[in-house]
Order: structure tokens, then C-alpha cells, then sequence
């Protein structure tokens, strides 16, 4: 091992310091990323371990399997998380997800970590009740992992190139699983081309959970999730096209399928009536209606009609739909980075071989 | 005990920059239209040609979000100034 990529110090606190002098760190300690710690990570996967999975935007630096391993160790992964963060890593860097672009925007969204599969449960992430919220290892170190991860070897600091301008807690960790047995209907990952019983996880660059009062008949919340979607100030609407996540906590998704709705039903149904009038999206001023104009690919409508109702997305797939969260009466709307991109990706996680 | 560098290095390799211009009239300033505020860069390109005199070259960008494509930095190489960034 070269001298250059580790260093000798005896004293904890001073090691914890220096994270923060060197600018390691997100603002929160980390766990220190010993060799052996390190190297009992790189043994679990079984991976090259100067196996490069890409750069990380906008620095370029190369995300190799052991510059992973160490900031999936500084955000508190064991040996079982890493395949998980790799899986989420490789689906960041799929061009129609424009890390680049998430990683500096002043839009405030960044990428969602979504997971799917038989690792959801045997890790314990947490799918129900605080889905969003702390309290849950494998969410926390899975997302911080991440975070670091872009931090690290993309390097792009506030009021450096991140330009966003409000930002939110995400972060510094955003994951959450996907309910998949108190669930009616085929889970996300299968949905979007993987095999039943496999292992994915999906990337979504949004905002933070906007809450939902979401309660009674198909049609009760499907008039309440239609408008809380097309809110204006949204991107989706103001920068034309881009997806949007919609939450439905398991007893919404129950009613639904009780009463013979399926996720498409309920998607379509969405879509076709999460709008607003053009003429009120123009209201909201010269810019915002100038960069709505600016992505033609969304406007599958009438433009000179000032009536014409805009849909929140270009496509009734664009609107994704995860089951999570508590059995109540809240669901959740988070809306996207619209036309500029940060689109949902899914990567199949690989588990080693054993 | 011995611990990990999550980083790489930073590079060290010097970077050659244009000569500074002194005179901005009949200067080549090559103008990075990010495709996300057309108005506001048609303006700055009229004040750059038509007060000071400047030969602007408008290099769009086919999405404002995304890096720019390697033959399009390479042109706004050949300038003597890049403008590769307007805030609003």
C-alpha cells in the first residue's frame, strides 16, 4: 500500500478532528476508517478492490471499490451494507440520473436511495412506521455511505459548486425500503424490469417528503394526491417534464386494491389529473415560465390556450409509486428536479458470492 | 492505529492560463449560453459586441445541467476568454 493513501495516529479525538481540518467529513464525526476495518470490507465483497465504478461529478473522482469501502466504513456500513452502497453508487452515475447536474443545482432535490428486495428485511432497513425518519442503522449508514461518498470524490461543497440554495437534511442521508409484504402490489424494483425475490435498489433525485392528509375512498385520496402533486413552485411543473414520487403508506395501498385499483389505475389516474392551467403557471412570472418553455419535450399540449391544463409530468410512467411508511393517515408527494434530469435509476444489488 | 484516506489527492499539475487581456475591444470571448436563461445572455453578448467591442462566439449547451461536450469545450479553448458561468 502506498504511504500516501493512509496515515498513522494513535490519538482518537485527534483522528476525529482531522477529519473535520481536512474537510473528510459531512459536519457530523464519522466512524474512524481503519485498515482493518477497511480491509474486512473489501474481503466481504469479493471485488477488485481498484475496480472503478466511475467518476463521481463534478471533481472526477474515481469511485473505486476501496475509496467506497472507506467512506461506506466512515458512515457506519458493516460488511453486509457495502453491496447495497455499490448497487446505489453504480445507479448515480447512469447518465439519465445527471449526478452532475443533482450535485449542483440550486434546486434543492438529491438522490433518494429507495431498496427493494429479501436484503430490505434480513439487514432490518426500515420500510414502515418513520420510514423518512432515524432510529434505523441500516437506513442511516446505507444513506450517509452515500453522501460521503459524493462528498469525498466528487467534492462539491456549498458555496462551492453545490449551488443549491436551500438544500435539506437529505444530505446527509436519504434511504429508505420499499414495504413489500404488507404491500397489494408488485414492488417498485420488479415494476422496473428486475426479477421477483432479486435484490435492487433505485435512485430518485427529489425533494424531502411533502406530507399528505390521505384517508378514505379511492376517489378521497386520489383528489387529494392529484392536488398535492401539481402545487406551483413545484419543478415538475415549472421546468416541464422530470418524474415525481408519490408514498403510499400500506393502508392506502390496501384500500386502493380492495376496491380493484392497480398501481397503473392509480398512476394514470394521477396523471391525469395532477394539472394546472398554463395560465396559472405563467402567473408566476417571467423566469419561471421561460424555463417552462424551455422543454419542449414536455408540452404535449396546447400552448397558446391558456386553459390548457399542464400535466406534472410528460408521462404517466414518470410518476412513481412506493408503498411505505406507517398504516395511517399519511401519505407522502415528493416532487423531483423536473426537465433537467435526476431521473430514477435501478441497479440489481450483487450479493458475493459464498 | 492506521487510517484510511477516503480522498484522492488533489492534482498537482500547473495549469497554463491565457495571457490577460488588456483591452476588451476586438478581443475573442468565447460565451457559454447554458441554455437556461436566453434573455439574460443575449444581453450580455449585445453588451459585449455592440459597447465594448467584443467578437462574441455563443457556444449553447445542449442541457444547462449537464457538462459541457468535449468539442465544445475545445472551441471555447481556441478564444482568448471563456465566460463559462452567469449567475442570475
Amino acid at each position: 500500500m502506498q504511504a500516501a493513501d493512509s496515515f498513522i495516529i494513535d490519538d482518537y479525538d485527534q483522528a476525529i478532528e482531522l477529519f473535520y481540518e481536512r474537510g473528510w467529513t459531512d459536519g457530523l464525526p464519522v466512524v474512524l476508517p481503519t485498515r482493518r476495518l477497511v480491509d474486512e470490507m473489501l474481503a466481504s465483497c469479493g471485488r477488485d478492490r481498484h475496480e472503478s465504478l466511475g467518476a463521481i461529478p463534478p471533481e472526477g473522482g474515481k469511485a473505486t471499490i476501496e475509496k467506497l469501502a472507506i467512506n461506506a466504513v466512515m458512515g457506519g456500513c458493516r460488511p453486509e451494507h457495502f453491496p447495497v452502497v455499490l448497487a446505489a453508487i453504480q445507479a448515480s452515475l447512469a447518465p439519465e440520473h445527471n449526478l452532475n447536474g443533482v450535485l449542483q443545482t440550486t434546486h434543492m432535490c438529491s438522490p433518494l436511495v429507495i431498496v427493494n428486495g429479501p436484503i430490505s428485511r434480513e439487514l432490518k432497513f426500515n420500510s414502515r412506521d418513520g420510514v423518512f425518519g432515524n432510529g434505523y442503522r441500516s437506513n442511516a449508514a446505507v444513506g450517509r455511505a452515500v453522501r460521503l461518498a459524493f462528498w469525498n470524490l466528487g467534492r462539491a461543497f456549498p458555496w462551492g459548486t453545490d449551488k443549491s440554495t436551500m438544500s435539506h437534511p437529505s444530505e446527509y442521508a436519504f434511504c429508505i425500503a420499499e414495504e413489500e409484504e404488507d404491500n397489494p402490489w408488485e414492488p417498485l424494483h420488479v415494476e422496473r424490469g428486475c426479477p421477483p425475490g432479486s435484490d435492487a435498489v433505485t435512485v430518485f433525485a427529489c425533494e424531502g417528503p411533502h406530507s399528505v392528509f390521505c384517508y378514505g375512498t379511492p376517489d378521497e385520496m386520489l383528489y387529494v394526491l392529484a392536488d398535492s402533486m401539481c402545487s406551483l413552485g413545484s419543478n415538475n411543473l415549472h421546468l416541464g417534464g422530470g418524474q415525481i414520487l408519490v408514498i403510499l403508506n400500506p393502508l392506502n395501498a390496501e384500500e386502493f386494491a380492495k376496491r380493484g385499483w392497480s398501481k397503473e389505475e392509480v398512476r394514470r389516474y394521477l396523471w391525469e389529473h395532477a394539472r394546472r392551467r398554463l395560465s396559472d403557471i405563467r402567473a408566476c412570472g417571467v423566469v419561471v415560465t421561460q424555463f417552462h418553455e424551455q422543454f419542449p419535450a414536455g408540452l404535449r399540449y396546447d400552448v397558446q390556450n391558456s386553459k390548457t391544463r399542464v400535466p406534472v409530468t410528460s408521462r404517466p410512467e414518470d410518476i412513481h409509486i412506493v408503498v411505505a411508511g406507517g398504516r395511517s393517515y399519511f401519505a407522502a408527494v415528493l416532487p423531483g428536479w423536473g426537465g433537467p434530469g435526476g431521473l430514477a435509476v435501478t441497479a440489481q444489488i450483487k450479493r458475493p458470492l459464498t | 492505529m492506521e487510517i484510511m484516506i477516503p480522498v484522492w489527492a488533489q492534482s498537482t499539475a500547473v495549469q497554463v492560463n491565457n495571457k490577460q487581456l488588456t483591452d476588451l475591444r476586438n478581443s475573442r470571448i468565447a460565451l457559454l449560453d447554458d441554455n437556461l436563461d436566453e434573455p439574460f445572455t443575449s444581453h450580455l453578448e449585445k453588451l459585449l459586441s455592440k459597447i465594448h467591442g467584443v467578437i462574441v462566439e455563443r457556444l449553447v449547451k445542449p442541457l444547462g445541467s449537464a457538462p459541457s461536450p468535449k468539442t465544445l469545450i475545445e472551441q471555447a479553448a481556441k478564444a482568448e476568454v471563456a465566460i463559462v458561468g452567469i449567475g442570475l
